[in-house]
């Protein structure tokens, strides 16, 4: 019977991957098969690790990934500061305290708190924890609320660009013709230019901008990658044995597409994608910096850095260093997620 | 070859139609016309009909598109919106400074990357190795701006204490000023411009170079040489190094609108009077003739190059046949 293979298969795979809640996950597994094989039912051979199914695979090789692990943490932690801190920080971001026009950061005073049971603590405690900028507004609410912008920017705008390009690219892909003619020399036009100059014009254009504006210009302008990505994926996966097999059993159009090649061609879109966000974010934060991003007093990473003059003069430095610092922190933890997923997802890269 | 050739200047030609096509729609189709920013809001409404007209403005872009194609076929992009020069007068004086800080700032970088690169690559997972891909990693998540912006601060601030007051670094423009032309004080006007655009590409060249060079160094043909007995470094340098600088070729000159894109912050934060600060002042006033020349030139500049390397490659590699 299938006794041995099965009981070996946990041990071996607890040695390769060191996770232990697979392991115990595979033994259950094993000692169902074990019992089954008891009764004297068949049991399929499958090899091991196709058990597990490719993204719970993906997920365990991600997790080997020490730097991209600590950086989707460390992401996660900005992500949720950004979406809940602001909900209870109301207007503070724009409450200006004009007794304290630039206030140093970190400067601590003692602050005696008197607990209800009748006692009292003395604990370092600071109204302005990372300082105040030239109108007296608290830096660090400024700085969570800027992420707010930075972040949906680049997350809309990357599942905008995403759902544009995928579709096109699938169209062009999959049914050639004029429409990948189109494409591939529309692509050709967009590449030859230089891109953030094109997003000035639009932007510049349309006077104020609005995170809708911004938003929209940066999906209808970036699409490219994603598409001709998508597109090359398709020319491949469309020549292949389990298409031509679905075809043959008279799968329509629609069917073999959205559920034979797109669930095998997202790989590398999710690379492209994640490595796109921080690109975005990067972009939107140079827009900012010249003044074409969201408008004052909501601020952005970027446009938080636009008065660098005045903080260069005055040698303010923790003015710019915190918003560049936050701005480099994101975009590298996006960027070594991304690597992370890549490895991932596809182990032969590496 | 011959006939490659000229079939690529075609195409390349039909695109640049193209996308003066794409362009213009873009531009003429977005909200608000011309002189709504940047003007006198009280000018007289008649005064500004009557300049939208005799700029042609006031009809539809599909009508305004052969005129231009007119003109641009002859050479002539048309005026200035703003300061009444024509745009190829603007480019002749801007271009050259563009070229001048894009050229030397992609020399350095290229002197820095690719002996990086190499030996990166040569020593895998060395000290020197995992330093630079760390480095390199930063260097792609750290914005020009940024890198622009603290290279302001260091040059103006901290250096202060060493020249007891005065800027170390000259932070602004190409000269002290207009009338000079001294080298040396162009030279140490460009010094933090430069630095600021060779980091970043030196961050994305030297990645690109390592990967390069160990996919080279993976191959049968640097293993039959090393079996030979041939020493490292004659293996390294003369058979693996000339194959794997091939590809640096061709992202170059792929990678031309991104210069000129980053170019444009750069030029901005130092006050280059380049082609990037022209761009975007006109593009803040609206000023479609301008931005359009110089998405044109830049589109120009990248289909030539791309069309160099690629020749360039045949010259190279006699394997490429087209």
């Amino acid at each position: 019977m299938a006794d041995q293979p099965l009981e070996k298969a946990p041990q071996e795979f607890k040695s390769m991957l060191g996770g232990t809640k697979l392991a115990s996950v595979l033994a259950s597994e094993g000692a169902l098969r074990k019992a089954a094989a008891k009764e004297d039912l068949v049991v399929a051979e499958v090899a091991e690790p196709s058990e597990l199914g490719f993204w719970r695979l993906s997920v365990m090789r991600f997790l080997h990934h020490r730097a991209a692990t600590v950086s989707l943490v460390i992401l996660a932690i900005i992500i949720l500061a950004a979406v809940i801190v602001p909900i209870f920080q109301g207007n503070l971001f724009r409450t200006q305290d004009y007794t304290h026009p630039y206030g140093a950061p970190f400067q601590f005073q003692s602050r005696v708190i008197s607990l209800p049971v009748g006692l009292s603590v003395t604990i370092p405690w600071s109204d302005h924890l990372f300082g105040t900028d030239g109108l007296g507004s608290d830096e660090l609410a400024r700085l969570i609320r800027g992420g707010r912008v930075s972040l949906t920017v680049g997350l809309l705008a990357t599942v905008g660009y995403i759902i544009i390009g995928g579709l096109f690219g699938a169209l062009a892909g999959y049914y050639g013709g004029w429409i990948d003619n189109a494409l591939m020399r529309l692509t050709d036009v967009i590449i030859a230019m230089p891109f953030i100059l094109v997003v000035i014009a639009v932007t510049a254009a349309f006077g104020g901008v609005s995170l809708t504006v911004l938003v929209g210009v940066i999906a209808l302008l970036g699409w490219f990658e994603i598409g001709r990505l998508m597109r090359a994926q398709f020319l491949v996966l469309r020549e292949s044995e389990f298409v031509q097999a679905a075809r043959a059993l008279g799968a329509s159009d629609a069917r073999i597409i959205f559920r034979h090649i797109v669930p095998n061609s997202l790989a590398p879109i999710i690379v492209s994608a994640t490595l796109g966000v921080s690109g975005i974010i990067l972009l939107e934060a140079a827009l900012g910096f010249l003044g074409l991003s969201i408008p004052p007093p909501e601020p952005s990473w970027g446009n938080m850095l636009s008065d660098y003059n005045d903080f260069v003069l005055r040698g303010q430095v923790y003015l710019i260093a915190f918003p560049a610092g936050a701005l480099v922190l994101t975009a590298l933890c996006i960027n070594l997620v991304g690597d992370g997923i890549r490895d991932a997802l596809d182990p032969r890269q590496r | 070859m011959t006939f490659y050739v000229i079939r690529r200047v075609f195409i390349g030609i039909l695109l640049l139609f193209f996308m003066s096509a794409a362009f213009f729609a873009l531009t003429r189709l977005t909200p608000g016309p011309p002189f709504s920013t940047g003007e006198n809001p009280r000018a007289h409404q008649e005064l500004v009909d009557r300049r939208l007209h005799n700029l042609g403005l006031d009809q539809p872009w599909y009508q305004q598109y052969p005129a231009y194609l007119n003109a641009l076929v002859h050479g002539n992009l048309g005026d200035s919106y703003v300061n009444n020069v024509p745009v190829t007068t603007l480019l002749w004086q801007r271009v050259p400074n563009s070229v001048l800080l894009l050229g030397v700032s992609l020399i350095v970088s290229l002197l820095i990357a690719i002996p990086l690169g190499v030996f990166a690559a040569t020593h895998q997972y060395s000290k020197v190795d995992t330093t630079t891909s760390v480095l390199s990693y930063v260097g792609i998540s750290v914005p020009s701006f940024v890198l622009g912006i603290f290279l302001l601060l260091g040059g103006a601030v901290w250096l202060r204490h060493v020249t007891n007051g005065g800027f170390y670094f000259p932070l602004f423009g190409m000269h002290l000023n207009a009338s000079t032309t001294d080298l040396g004080d162009l030279v140490w006007h460009m010094v933090l411009p430069v630095t600021s655009l060779a980091i970043l590409s030196v961050a994305g060249f030297s990645r690109f170079m390592r990967a390069s060079m160990l996919e080279v160094l993976h191959q049968d043909y640097v293993r039959t040489a090393k079996a030979k007995g041939l020493p490292a470094r004659s293996v390294n340098y003369k058979h693996a190094l000339r194959n794997a600088i091939l590809p640096i070729v061709t992202l170059v000159a792929l990678q031309t609108p991104q210069f000129v894109s980053g170019a444009i912050i750069t030029e901005g934060i130092f006050s280059w009077p380049g082609m990037g600060l022209l761009a975007f002042q006109a593009a803040l006033t609206r000023d479609y003739p301008v931005i359009l020349g110089v998405v044109m030139l830049v589109a120009a500049l990248t289909i030539l190059f791309n069309l160099l390397a690629d020749v360039a490659y045949a010259v190279v590699d006699p394997r490429i046949r087209y």
